[in-house]
């Protein structure tokens, strides 16, 4: 850690800007989940919808359209297991 | 500026800067293993001019890609926090 934040004296906070922090570190902690997700999401639905050899630095028509396919159809595998589950439990 | 709001803006600071940095080496390491796999499919002696072009797309081309996930991820999300059926995820 940069050690100008490690000697940060965190008793000069007052109780406005620590609300403020909780926030951001809570907005914060989920754009990063979002984030993850998304590099995780990326890297399968590039393997399974940029299968030519790339020609291009742009994404065709098809490759777009897979891609948010992809995106939308493992989320639907993703409910649909939880749920599988969930009727398996009771 | 006061020392509690100077405490404060030094931390958000330093918290953008470390999310952002593992964000950044997160899409480089995948871009990396995703090009080199499209790109390089027999390493030779040296990457060859070719290989230089593809890289050089492939890697506009993934960060394209991300953004497009990104975009239909988030758009789910909404969607399902909408439908109230995002609590189990």
């Amino acid at each position: 850690m940069d050690p100008s934040v490690s000697q940060l004296d965190l008793e000069q906070l007052n109780e406005k800007d620590k609300a403020e922090l909780r926030q951001f570190v809570g907005n914060e902690n989920q754009r990063t989940r979002v984030r993850e997700q998304t590099h995780v999401l990326t890297d399968i639905c590039w393997k399974k919808c940029v299968t030519g050899s790339v020609k291009s630095s742009a994404l065709d028509k098809n490759e777009q359209s897979c891609l948010a396919n992809c995106v939308d159809r493992f989320l639907d595998v993703n409910f649909m297991t939880l749920k599988h589950l969930s009727n398996m439990r009771q | 500026m006061s020392s509690s709001e100077s405490v404060k803006q030094a931390l958000i600071k330093q918290i953008l800067l470390e999310s952002n940095t593992a964000n950044a080496r997160q899409l480089i390491e995948k871009m990396n293993e995703n090009c080199f796999e499209k790109c390089v499919p027999k390493p030779g002696s040296s990457i060859s001019s070719s290989e230089q072009t593809c890289i050089t797309q492939c890697t506009e081309k993934y960060m394209a890609a991300w953004n497009q996930v990104h975009q239909a991820y988030v758009t789910r999300i909404r969607q399902e926090v909408g439908n109230n059926s995002f609590s189990t995820v």
